[in-house]
Protein backbone atom coordinates (compact mmCIF):
# COMPACT_ATOMS: atom_id res chain seq x y z
CA UNK A 1 0.00 0.00 0.00
CA UNK A 2 2.77 2.96 1.16
CA UNK A 3 6.44 2.27 1.37
CA UNK A 4 9.21 4.74 2.46
CA UNK A 5 12.85 3.64 1.02
CA UNK A 6 15.97 5.38 2.76
CA UNK A 7 13.51 8.19 4.72
CA UNK A 8 15.57 10.95 5.71
CA UNK A 9 14.49 14.20 7.53
CA UNK A 10 17.38 16.38 8.75
CA UNK A 11 16.07 19.77 10.63
CA UNK A 12 19.99 21.83 10.54
CA UNK A 13 22.20 19.36 12.20
CA UNK A 14 19.59 17.20 13.96
CA UNK A 15 18.36 14.10 12.54
CA UNK A 16 14.68 13.63 13.32
CA UNK A 17 14.46 10.29 11.46
CA UNK A 18 16.87 8.63 10.09
CA UNK A 19 17.10 6.20 6.57
CA UNK A 20 13.72 4.50 7.60
CA UNK A 21 12.11 1.72 5.34
CA UNK A 22 8.86 0.65 6.37
CA UNK A 23 6.13 -1.06 4.58
CA UNK A 24 2.44 -0.83 5.15
CA UNK A 25 0.21 -3.75 4.15
CA UNK A 26 -3.26 -3.56 2.20
CA UNK A 27 -5.88 -4.29 4.41
CA UNK A 28 -3.56 -4.43 7.61
CA UNK A 29 -3.49 -2.09 10.80
CA UNK A 30 -0.14 -1.36 12.06
CA UNK A 31 0.70 0.20 15.37
CA UNK A 32 3.75 2.64 15.35
CA UNK A 33 5.42 3.16 18.97
CA UNK A 34 8.25 5.18 20.72
CA UNK A 35 9.87 7.83 22.86
CA UNK A 36 8.72 11.51 22.66
CA UNK A 37 10.98 13.00 19.64
CA UNK A 38 11.83 9.19 18.44
CA UNK A 39 10.61 11.10 15.18
CA UNK A 40 6.77 9.39 14.65
CA UNK A 41 5.06 12.61 13.57
CA UNK A 42 7.93 13.67 10.90
CA UNK A 43 7.55 10.16 9.64
CA UNK A 44 3.90 10.58 10.00
CA UNK A 45 4.39 14.38 7.82
CA UNK A 46 6.71 13.06 5.44
CA UNK A 47 4.40 10.59 3.97
CA UNK A 48 1.58 12.92 4.34
CA UNK A 49 3.50 15.55 2.24
CA UNK A 50 3.60 18.04 5.05
CA UNK A 51 7.33 17.83 5.47
CA UNK A 52 9.80 16.72 1.98
CA UNK A 53 11.85 14.42 2.80
CA UNK A 54 15.66 15.30 3.06
CA UNK A 55 16.35 11.88 1.38
CA UNK A 56 14.72 8.93 0.48
CA UNK A 57 11.37 7.67 -1.36
CA UNK A 58 7.62 7.25 -0.65
CA UNK A 59 5.56 5.21 -2.88
CA UNK A 60 1.80 5.06 -2.49
CA UNK A 61 -0.16 2.06 -4.22
CA UNK A 62 2.58 1.33 -6.84
CA UNK A 63 3.25 5.29 -7.57
CA UNK A 64 6.38 7.65 -6.59
CA UNK A 65 4.79 10.38 -4.55
CA UNK A 66 7.79 11.78 -2.55
CA UNK A 67 7.10 15.00 -4.69
CA UNK A 68 3.58 14.97 -4.85
CA UNK A 69 1.84 17.78 -2.82
CA UNK A 70 -0.57 16.60 0.40
CA UNK A 71 -3.83 17.33 -1.21
CA UNK A 72 -2.78 14.90 -4.39
CA UNK A 73 -2.02 12.11 -2.25
CA UNK A 74 -5.67 12.85 -0.68
CA UNK A 75 -6.69 12.58 -3.98
CA UNK A 76 -5.21 9.74 -3.99
CA UNK A 77 -7.17 7.88 -0.94
CA UNK A 78 -4.76 9.11 1.92
CA UNK A 79 -5.75 10.57 4.69
CA UNK A 80 -4.87 11.76 8.13
CA UNK A 81 -5.57 13.36 11.62
CA UNK A 82 -3.47 15.25 13.78
CA UNK A 83 -1.88 14.94 17.40
CA UNK A 84 -3.36 17.34 18.66
CA UNK A 85 -7.17 18.13 17.33
CA UNK A 86 -7.55 20.20 14.04
CA UNK A 87 -10.46 21.08 13.13
CA UNK A 88 -12.68 24.80 12.07
CA UNK A 89 -13.32 26.14 15.24
CA UNK A 90 -14.84 29.30 13.68
CA UNK A 91 -17.61 27.07 11.89
CA UNK A 92 -20.35 25.35 13.09
CA UNK A 93 -20.00 21.30 13.24
CA UNK A 94 -21.84 20.45 9.66
CA UNK A 95 -19.63 23.33 8.11
CA UNK A 96 -16.87 21.06 9.11
CA UNK A 97 -17.74 18.50 6.63
CA UNK A 98 -19.30 20.40 3.64
CA UNK A 99 -15.31 20.40 2.32
CA UNK A 100 -14.59 17.06 2.86
CA UNK A 101 -18.27 15.18 1.85
CA UNK A 102 -18.39 17.14 -1.65
CA UNK A 103 -15.43 16.21 -3.34
CA UNK A 104 -15.49 19.18 -4.90
CA UNK A 105 -12.34 18.76 -5.94
CA UNK A 106 -13.40 16.46 -8.59
CA UNK A 107 -13.84 18.77 -11.92
CA UNK A 108 -16.57 18.82 -13.65
CA UNK A 109 -20.61 19.02 -13.05
CA UNK A 110 -19.68 19.98 -9.26
CA UNK A 111 -18.02 23.14 -10.13
CA UNK A 112 -21.61 25.31 -10.55
CA UNK A 113 -22.88 23.87 -6.97
CA UNK A 114 -19.24 24.16 -5.44
CA UNK A 115 -19.40 28.22 -6.16
CA UNK A 116 -22.57 29.29 -6.69
CA UNK A 117 -25.33 26.72 -4.71
CA UNK A 118 -25.83 26.90 -1.14
CA UNK A 119 -23.85 25.08 1.39
CA UNK A 120 -27.33 24.47 2.66
CA UNK A 121 -28.18 22.84 0.38
CA UNK A 122 -30.64 19.31 0.85
CA UNK A 123 -27.75 17.16 -0.70
CA UNK A 124 -25.06 18.29 1.28
CA UNK A 125 -26.72 18.50 4.30
CA UNK A 126 -27.48 14.90 4.27
CA UNK A 127 -23.79 14.20 3.24
CA UNK A 128 -23.00 16.35 6.42
CA UNK A 129 -25.71 14.53 8.54
CA UNK A 130 -24.23 11.11 7.14
CA UNK A 131 -20.67 11.83 8.22
CA UNK A 132 -21.57 12.54 11.47
CA UNK A 133 -23.84 9.82 11.65
CA UNK A 134 -21.24 7.51 12.10
CA UNK A 135 -19.23 9.04 14.79
CA UNK A 136 -21.97 9.74 16.86
CA UNK A 137 -22.15 13.36 16.22
CA UNK A 138 -25.07 13.43 14.24
CA UNK A 139 -27.11 15.67 17.25
CA UNK A 140 -24.43 18.13 17.81
CA UNK A 141 -24.49 19.11 13.70
CA UNK A 142 -25.51 22.63 14.35
CA UNK A 143 -23.32 23.64 17.43
CA UNK A 144 -20.04 25.57 17.02
CA UNK A 145 -17.13 23.59 17.27
CA UNK A 146 -15.29 25.68 19.34
CA UNK A 147 -18.27 24.24 22.17
CA UNK A 148 -17.46 20.81 21.36
CA UNK A 149 -15.64 19.03 24.29
CA UNK A 150 -12.05 17.32 23.22
CA UNK A 151 -13.18 13.87 22.78
CA UNK A 152 -15.87 15.27 20.24
CA UNK A 153 -13.73 16.85 18.59
CA UNK A 154 -11.26 14.14 18.04
CA UNK A 155 -14.27 12.23 16.34
CA UNK A 156 -15.19 15.14 14.36
CA UNK A 157 -11.66 14.68 13.48
CA UNK A 158 -12.11 11.23 12.21
CA UNK A 159 -15.58 11.95 10.10
CA UNK A 160 -13.35 14.65 8.30
CA UNK A 161 -10.88 11.68 7.55
CA UNK A 162 -13.53 9.24 6.94
CA UNK A 163 -15.74 11.07 4.69
CA UNK A 164 -12.81 11.19 2.20
CA UNK A 165 -13.37 7.49 1.90
CA UNK A 166 -9.54 7.08 2.42
CA UNK A 167 -7.79 3.71 1.16
CA UNK A 168 -5.53 4.43 4.17
CA UNK A 169 -5.77 6.62 7.13
CA UNK A 170 -2.97 7.22 9.28
CA UNK A 171 -4.45 9.01 13.05
CA UNK A 172 -1.47 10.78 14.94
CA UNK A 173 -2.41 9.83 18.57
CA UNK A 174 -5.61 9.03 18.23
CA UNK A 175 -6.39 8.45 22.12
CA UNK A 176 -4.41 11.48 23.53
CA UNK A 177 -6.43 13.41 26.00
CA UNK A 178 -9.19 11.14 25.93
CA UNK A 179 -11.55 9.70 28.77
CA UNK A 180 -11.68 6.09 29.30
CA UNK A 181 -14.97 6.64 27.89
CA UNK A 182 -14.10 8.08 24.77
CA UNK A 183 -10.99 5.87 24.56
CA UNK A 184 -13.73 2.90 24.52
CA UNK A 185 -15.81 4.80 21.20
CA UNK A 186 -12.53 5.71 19.41
CA UNK A 187 -11.22 1.62 19.41
CA UNK A 188 -14.90 0.73 18.48
CA UNK A 189 -14.72 2.82 15.61
CA UNK A 190 -11.30 1.80 14.59
CA UNK A 191 -12.37 -1.84 14.72
CA UNK A 192 -14.82 -0.50 11.89
CA UNK A 193 -13.21 1.39 9.99
CA UNK A 194 -10.68 -1.35 9.23
CA UNK A 195 -12.94 -3.70 7.53
CA UNK A 196 -12.78 -1.19 4.12
CA UNK A 197 -9.47 0.66 4.90
CA UNK A 198 -5.66 0.17 6.24
CA UNK A 199 -4.78 1.92 8.90
CA UNK A 200 -1.84 3.11 10.50
CA UNK A 201 -1.49 4.57 14.21
CA UNK A 202 0.95 6.19 15.81
CA UNK A 203 0.13 5.53 19.59
CA UNK A 204 1.48 5.33 23.15
CA UNK A 205 -1.45 3.55 24.94
CA UNK A 206 -0.54 0.71 22.97
CA UNK A 207 -2.60 -1.73 25.33
CA UNK A 208 -5.68 -0.09 24.17
CA UNK A 209 -4.81 -1.25 20.07
CA UNK A 210 -3.22 -4.33 20.48
CA UNK A 211 -6.38 -6.13 19.54
CA UNK A 212 -6.76 -4.39 16.65
CA UNK A 213 -3.08 -4.24 15.26
CA UNK A 214 -1.33 -6.78 12.70
CA UNK A 215 2.07 -5.08 13.08
CA UNK A 216 3.78 -2.71 15.08
CA UNK A 217 6.92 -0.39 14.57
CA UNK A 218 9.30 0.98 16.82
CA UNK A 219 10.97 4.08 16.39
CA UNK A 220 13.90 5.45 18.45
CA UNK A 221 16.06 8.37 17.79
CA UNK A 222 14.18 8.86 14.46
CA UNK A 223 15.90 5.26 13.68
CA UNK A 224 13.55 2.30 13.09
CA UNK A 225 14.82 -0.59 15.78
CA UNK A 226 12.45 -3.03 15.57
CA UNK A 227 9.30 -4.59 13.64
CA UNK A 228 6.82 -7.25 13.04
CA UNK A 229 3.88 -8.72 15.08
CA UNK A 230 3.11 -6.47 17.75
CA UNK A 231 3.23 -9.38 20.70
CA UNK A 232 7.00 -10.55 19.60
CA UNK A 233 7.78 -6.66 19.07
CA UNK A 234 7.08 -5.63 22.95
CA UNK A 235 9.00 -8.66 24.16
CA UNK A 236 12.07 -7.65 22.32
CA UNK A 237 15.19 -6.60 24.57
CA UNK A 238 15.88 -4.03 22.27
CA UNK A 239 12.40 -2.30 22.41
CA UNK A 240 12.43 -2.79 26.44
CA UNK A 241 15.90 -1.31 26.32
CA UNK A 242 14.43 1.84 24.80
CA UNK A 243 11.79 2.21 26.93
CA UNK A 244 12.51 0.84 30.28
CA UNK A 245 16.02 1.34 30.31
CA UNK A 246 16.10 5.18 29.99
CA UNK A 247 13.11 5.32 32.39
CA UNK A 248 15.71 3.56 34.89
CA UNK A 249 18.39 5.80 33.99
CA UNK A 250 15.62 8.88 34.48
CA UNK A 251 15.24 7.44 37.76
CA UNK A 252 18.72 7.84 38.96
CA UNK A 253 19.34 10.92 37.02
CA UNK B 1 -31.72 42.60 -1.35
CA UNK B 2 -34.73 44.68 -1.48
CA UNK B 3 -33.70 45.79 2.16
CA UNK B 4 -30.30 47.38 1.17
CA UNK B 5 -32.17 49.13 -1.86
CA UNK B 6 -34.75 50.46 0.31
CA UNK B 7 -32.13 51.32 3.14
CA UNK B 8 -30.51 53.51 -0.24
CA UNK B 9 -33.51 55.05 -0.94
CA UNK B 10 -34.52 56.01 2.25
CA UNK B 11 -31.17 57.52 2.91
CA UNK B 12 -31.45 59.81 0.09
CA UNK B 13 -33.99 61.80 2.36
CA UNK B 14 -31.01 63.05 4.98
CA UNK B 15 -28.48 63.11 2.34
CA UNK B 16 -27.83 64.24 -0.61
CA UNK B 17 -27.94 61.89 -3.78
CA UNK B 18 -25.15 62.53 -5.22
CA UNK B 19 -23.22 61.59 -1.96
CA UNK B 20 -24.88 58.28 -2.07
CA UNK B 21 -24.20 57.57 -5.46
CA UNK B 22 -20.56 57.69 -4.46
CA UNK B 23 -21.65 55.39 -1.26
CA UNK B 24 -22.92 52.69 -4.00
CA UNK B 25 -19.36 52.67 -6.03
CA UNK B 26 -17.41 52.78 -2.38
CA UNK B 27 -19.61 50.01 -1.22
CA UNK B 28 -18.24 48.25 -4.14
CA UNK B 29 -15.04 48.33 -3.32
CA UNK B 30 -15.52 48.02 0.27
CA UNK B 31 -17.43 44.62 -0.43
CA UNK B 32 -14.41 43.11 -2.30
CA UNK B 33 -11.87 43.86 0.00
CA UNK B 34 -14.19 42.14 2.32
CA UNK B 35 -14.03 39.07 0.74
CA UNK B 36 -9.99 39.23 0.49
CA UNK B 37 -9.78 40.41 4.08
CA UNK B 38 -12.73 39.15 5.89
CA UNK B 39 -13.06 36.13 4.16
CA UNK B 40 -10.00 34.92 3.35
CA UNK B 41 -8.12 36.31 5.95
CA UNK B 42 -5.75 37.68 3.69
CA UNK B 43 -4.90 41.65 4.91
CA UNK B 44 -3.57 43.78 1.31
CA UNK B 45 -2.55 46.89 1.86
CA UNK B 46 -2.76 47.35 -2.28
CA UNK B 47 -6.19 46.60 -2.83
CA UNK B 48 -6.89 49.88 -4.99
CA UNK B 49 -4.26 49.50 -7.56
CA UNK B 50 -7.08 46.94 -9.20
CA UNK B 51 -9.23 50.40 -8.35
CA UNK B 52 -7.11 52.38 -9.97
CA UNK B 53 -6.77 50.05 -12.79
CA UNK B 54 -10.45 49.74 -13.75
CA UNK B 55 -10.76 53.59 -13.45
CA UNK B 56 -7.72 54.10 -16.09
CA UNK B 57 -8.86 51.98 -18.47
CA UNK B 58 -12.76 52.92 -18.32
CA UNK B 59 -11.24 56.50 -18.98
CA UNK B 60 -9.09 55.66 -21.67
CA UNK B 61 -11.65 53.56 -23.52
CA UNK B 62 -13.97 56.74 -22.97
CA UNK B 63 -11.62 59.31 -24.30
CA UNK B 64 -9.67 57.09 -27.00
CA UNK B 65 -12.10 54.56 -28.29
CA UNK B 66 -15.59 55.59 -28.09
CA UNK B 67 -17.65 57.58 -25.17
CA UNK B 68 -19.92 54.24 -24.07
CA UNK B 69 -20.09 53.58 -20.53
CA UNK B 70 -20.47 49.57 -21.07
CA UNK B 71 -17.48 49.48 -23.26
CA UNK B 72 -15.88 51.24 -20.20
CA UNK B 73 -16.83 49.03 -18.21
CA UNK B 74 -15.85 46.08 -20.12
CA UNK B 75 -12.45 47.75 -20.28
CA UNK B 76 -11.89 48.18 -17.14
CA UNK B 77 -13.03 44.63 -15.71
CA UNK B 78 -10.91 43.08 -18.27
CA UNK B 79 -7.55 45.16 -17.71
CA UNK B 80 -7.96 44.94 -13.56
CA UNK B 81 -8.78 40.93 -14.12
CA UNK B 82 -5.81 40.14 -16.14
CA UNK B 83 -3.41 42.07 -14.37
CA UNK B 84 -4.77 40.56 -10.63
CA UNK B 85 -4.53 36.94 -12.75
CA UNK B 86 -0.81 37.56 -13.47
CA UNK B 87 -0.15 39.45 -10.25
CA UNK B 88 -2.28 36.81 -8.04
CA UNK B 89 0.79 34.14 -9.34
CA UNK B 90 3.17 36.28 -7.18
CA UNK B 91 0.96 37.88 -4.12
CA UNK B 92 -0.85 34.53 -3.32
CA UNK B 93 2.28 32.84 -2.33
CA UNK B 94 2.90 35.23 0.05
CA UNK B 95 1.78 35.00 3.57
CA UNK B 96 0.74 37.78 6.53
CA UNK B 97 2.92 40.81 6.45
CA UNK B 98 4.34 40.38 3.66
CA UNK B 99 1.34 39.48 1.46
CA UNK B 100 -0.16 43.05 3.10
CA UNK B 101 3.77 44.63 2.11
CA UNK B 102 3.86 43.32 -1.71
CA UNK B 103 0.32 44.18 -2.41
CA UNK B 104 1.23 47.62 -1.31
CA UNK B 105 4.64 47.61 -2.94
CA UNK B 106 2.72 46.87 -6.12
CA UNK B 107 -0.29 49.46 -5.15
CA UNK B 108 2.90 52.40 -5.28
CA UNK B 109 4.40 50.71 -8.50
CA UNK B 110 0.85 51.73 -10.11
CA UNK B 111 0.81 54.88 -8.40
CA UNK B 112 4.21 56.15 -9.53
CA UNK B 113 3.15 54.67 -12.90
CA UNK B 114 0.15 56.95 -13.48
CA UNK B 115 1.84 59.87 -11.63
CA UNK B 116 4.73 59.90 -14.06
CA UNK B 117 5.62 56.27 -15.88
CA UNK B 118 2.32 56.59 -18.02
CA UNK B 119 2.00 60.13 -17.56
CA UNK B 120 1.93 60.44 -21.35
CA UNK B 121 -1.69 58.53 -21.33
CA UNK B 122 -2.52 59.01 -17.77
CA UNK B 123 -1.83 63.26 -18.07
CA UNK B 124 -0.21 62.33 -14.47
CA UNK B 125 -1.11 64.54 -11.83
CA UNK B 126 -3.40 66.39 -13.61
CA UNK B 127 -5.49 63.73 -14.15
CA UNK B 128 -7.69 62.55 -17.23
CA UNK B 129 -11.20 64.20 -18.09
CA UNK B 130 -13.84 61.85 -19.54
CA UNK B 131 -17.39 62.35 -20.82
CA UNK B 132 -20.12 59.59 -21.43
CA UNK B 133 -22.81 59.50 -24.27
CA UNK B 134 -26.32 59.18 -23.18
CA UNK B 135 -28.02 55.67 -24.13
CA UNK B 136 -31.74 56.34 -24.06
CA UNK B 137 -32.26 57.25 -20.38
CA UNK B 138 -29.36 56.36 -19.15
CA UNK B 139 -27.94 59.45 -18.84
CA UNK B 140 -24.97 59.63 -16.03
CA UNK B 141 -25.00 63.72 -15.96
CA UNK B 142 -28.59 63.49 -14.31
CA UNK B 143 -27.81 62.40 -10.59
CA UNK B 144 -31.13 60.25 -10.10
CA UNK B 145 -29.96 58.09 -12.80
CA UNK B 146 -26.42 57.78 -12.23
CA UNK B 147 -27.53 56.86 -8.70
CA UNK B 148 -30.17 54.32 -9.79
CA UNK B 149 -27.56 52.74 -11.47
CA UNK B 150 -24.61 52.28 -9.16
CA UNK B 151 -27.51 51.25 -6.76
CA UNK B 152 -28.16 48.40 -9.12
CA UNK B 153 -24.30 47.67 -9.51
CA UNK B 154 -24.38 47.12 -6.22
CA UNK B 155 -26.90 44.95 -5.58
CA UNK B 156 -25.66 42.88 -8.54
CA UNK B 157 -22.19 42.90 -6.46
CA UNK B 158 -23.91 41.79 -3.49
CA UNK B 159 -26.05 39.58 -4.75
CA UNK B 160 -22.93 37.69 -6.36
CA UNK B 161 -20.96 37.56 -3.51
CA UNK B 162 -23.62 36.11 -1.06
CA UNK B 163 -23.86 33.31 -3.82
CA UNK B 164 -19.92 32.49 -3.65
CA UNK B 165 -19.89 33.22 0.43
CA UNK B 166 -22.71 30.71 1.31
CA UNK B 167 -21.57 28.29 -1.17
CA UNK B 168 -19.20 25.17 -0.18
CA UNK B 169 -16.66 27.87 -1.95
CA UNK B 170 -17.49 30.15 0.75
CA UNK B 171 -17.00 27.52 3.20
CA UNK B 172 -13.52 26.45 1.68
CA UNK B 173 -12.01 30.08 1.85
CA UNK B 174 -13.31 30.66 5.58
CA UNK B 175 -11.38 27.45 6.15
CA UNK B 176 -8.26 29.00 4.40
CA UNK B 177 -8.66 31.74 6.86
CA UNK B 178 -8.36 29.54 9.73
CA UNK B 179 -6.01 26.71 8.88
CA UNK B 180 -4.50 26.65 5.20
CA UNK B 181 -2.55 24.07 6.22
CA UNK B 182 -5.26 21.45 7.53
CA UNK B 183 -7.19 22.47 4.19
CA UNK B 184 -4.81 20.89 1.74
CA UNK B 185 -5.31 17.38 4.22
CA UNK B 186 -9.05 17.69 3.10
CA UNK B 187 -7.53 17.61 -1.30
CA UNK B 188 -7.92 20.71 -2.06
CA UNK B 189 -5.76 22.71 -3.98
CA UNK B 190 -5.07 26.02 -1.64
CA UNK B 191 -2.76 28.10 -3.69
CA UNK B 192 -5.44 27.90 -6.50
CA UNK B 193 -8.19 28.73 -4.47
CA UNK B 194 -6.44 31.70 -2.97
CA UNK B 195 -5.32 32.98 -6.82
CA UNK B 196 -8.88 32.72 -7.64
CA UNK B 197 -10.56 34.98 -4.71
CA UNK B 198 -7.66 37.49 -5.38
CA UNK B 199 -8.68 37.16 -8.56
CA UNK B 200 -12.69 38.07 -7.45
CA UNK B 201 -11.96 40.52 -4.96
CA UNK B 202 -9.33 42.72 -7.91
CA UNK B 203 -11.96 42.23 -10.35
CA UNK B 204 -14.76 43.52 -8.76
CA UNK B 205 -12.60 46.25 -7.30
CA UNK B 206 -11.64 47.27 -11.00
CA UNK B 207 -15.13 47.22 -11.23
CA UNK B 208 -15.81 49.95 -8.77
CA UNK B 209 -13.26 52.21 -10.31
CA UNK B 210 -14.81 51.67 -13.47
CA UNK B 211 -18.01 53.17 -12.15
CA UNK B 212 -16.14 55.79 -10.22
CA UNK B 213 -15.01 56.97 -13.85
CA UNK B 214 -18.03 56.91 -15.33
CA UNK B 215 -19.91 58.97 -12.54
CA UNK B 216 -16.96 61.50 -11.88
CA UNK B 217 -15.62 62.45 -15.21
CA UNK B 218 -12.56 62.42 -14.17
CA UNK B 219 -9.59 60.29 -12.62
CA UNK B 220 -6.47 61.25 -10.93
CA UNK B 221 -3.80 59.26 -9.69
CA UNK B 222 -4.80 60.28 -5.97
CA UNK B 223 -7.79 58.27 -6.32
CA UNK B 224 -5.50 55.16 -6.33
CA UNK B 225 -2.70 55.85 -3.86
CA UNK B 226 -1.24 53.62 -1.30
CA UNK B 227 -2.88 55.66 1.33
CA UNK B 228 -6.22 55.21 -0.39
CA UNK B 229 -6.11 51.60 1.30
CA UNK B 230 -6.52 53.14 4.53
CA UNK B 231 -10.33 54.21 4.07
CA UNK B 232 -10.83 50.91 2.84
CA UNK B 233 -9.87 48.97 6.01
CA UNK B 234 -11.15 51.71 8.03
CA UNK B 235 -15.02 50.87 6.42
CA UNK B 236 -14.37 47.04 6.70
CA UNK B 237 -13.44 47.10 10.27
CA UNK B 238 -16.22 49.48 11.09
CA UNK B 239 -18.79 47.36 9.67
CA UNK B 240 -17.55 44.04 10.82
CA UNK B 241 -14.84 41.88 8.48
CA UNK B 242 -16.41 38.70 7.13
CA UNK B 243 -19.80 40.00 6.70
CA UNK B 244 -21.03 41.21 3.55
CA UNK B 245 -23.95 43.23 5.61
CA UNK B 246 -21.05 44.94 7.33
CA UNK B 247 -18.86 45.99 4.47
CA UNK B 248 -22.08 48.14 3.32
CA UNK B 249 -22.81 49.72 6.82
CA UNK B 250 -19.33 50.04 7.24
CA UNK B 251 -19.20 51.76 4.13
CA UNK B 252 -21.64 54.21 4.14
CA UNK B 253 -21.00 55.51 8.23
CA UNK B 254 -17.21 56.21 7.19
CA UNK B 255 -18.49 57.82 3.83
CA UNK B 256 -20.83 59.75 5.86
CA UNK B 257 -18.35 60.80 8.48
CA UNK B 258 -15.80 61.54 6.59
CA UNK B 259 -18.00 64.09 4.80
CA UNK B 260 -19.52 65.27 7.60
CA UNK B 261 -16.35 65.88 9.17
CA UNK B 262 -14.59 67.19 6.15
CA UNK B 263 -17.13 70.08 5.92
CA UNK B 264 -17.14 71.02 9.82
CA UNK B 265 -13.68 70.06 11.24
CA UNK B 266 -10.44 71.21 9.86
CA UNK B 267 -7.81 68.33 10.04
CA UNK B 268 -10.56 65.62 11.12
CA UNK B 269 -8.05 62.87 10.47
CA UNK B 270 -7.49 62.85 13.91
CA UNK B 271 -10.72 61.63 14.90
CA UNK B 272 -10.30 58.62 12.45
CA UNK B 273 -7.35 57.52 14.75
CA UNK B 274 -9.38 58.06 18.01
CA UNK B 275 -12.18 56.00 16.20
CA UNK B 276 -9.90 53.49 15.07
CA UNK B 277 -8.24 52.68 18.61
CA UNK B 278 -12.34 52.63 19.48
CA UNK B 279 -12.54 49.87 17.24
CA UNK B 280 -9.55 47.97 17.98
CA UNK B 281 -10.37 47.90 21.86
CA UNK B 282 -13.72 47.59 22.27
CA UNK B 283 -15.56 46.51 19.46
CA UNK B 284 -13.20 44.08 17.47
CA UNK B 285 -15.62 42.56 14.88
CA UNK B 286 -17.28 46.15 14.28
CA UNK B 287 -20.62 47.07 13.94
CA UNK B 288 -22.32 44.05 12.82
CA UNK B 289 -20.56 42.07 14.62
CA UNK B 290 -21.37 43.83 17.80
CA UNK B 291 -25.20 43.22 16.76
CA UNK B 292 -24.68 39.41 16.40
CA UNK B 293 -22.88 39.05 19.75
CA UNK B 294 -25.79 41.49 21.37
CA UNK B 295 -28.62 39.16 19.29
CA UNK B 296 -27.30 35.99 20.20
CA UNK B 297 -26.58 36.77 24.24
CA UNK B 298 -30.36 37.75 23.77
CA UNK B 299 -31.64 34.43 22.39
CA UNK B 300 -28.86 32.52 24.87
CA UNK B 301 -30.72 34.09 27.76
CA UNK B 302 -34.19 32.51 26.19
CA UNK B 303 -32.62 29.43 26.14
CA UNK B 304 -32.76 28.94 21.83
CA UNK B 305 -30.18 26.76 20.32
CA UNK B 306 -27.31 27.81 18.53
CA UNK B 307 -28.37 27.09 14.88
CA UNK B 308 -31.39 25.11 13.80
CA UNK B 309 -31.10 22.33 11.15
CA UNK B 310 -33.63 21.72 8.41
Amino acid sequence: MISAQGLTKRFGSQTAVDQVNLKFVEGQASGIIGPNGSGKSTLFNMLTGHLPPSVGKIEFGGLDITALPPHERVGMGMARTFQLVSVFDSMTVWENLVLSTGRFADRGSGHRQFFFGPARSKTILENCLGALERVGLQDKAGARTSELSYGDKRMLEIGIALSLKPKLLLLDEPLAGLSDHEIGDVVDLLHEMKQNCTLVIIEHKISKIMDLIERLSVLNDGVLICEGDPEAVLNDPGVRECYWGKQVSNAKG
Amino acid sequence: MALIAVAFLLLTVVMPMHWLTDFAVFCILVLSFDLLYGYMGRLSFGHVLYYGVGMYAASLALVHLAPNPFLAIGAGIFASAVLSSALGFIVVRTEGATFALVNLALNQIGFWLAMSGLQAYTRGEDGLSSSVRAIGFLDFYKVPVAFGFMLVCLLLVFGLLRMLTRSPFGILIRSIKENEERVKFLGYDTLRYKWLTFVIAATLAGFAGTLHALVKGFVAPGDMGPLENARVIFAVLIGGAGNLYGALVGGVVFETMINLLATNIPRWEMFLGIMLLVLVFWFRRGITGYIADLARKFSRSRGKPAERLP
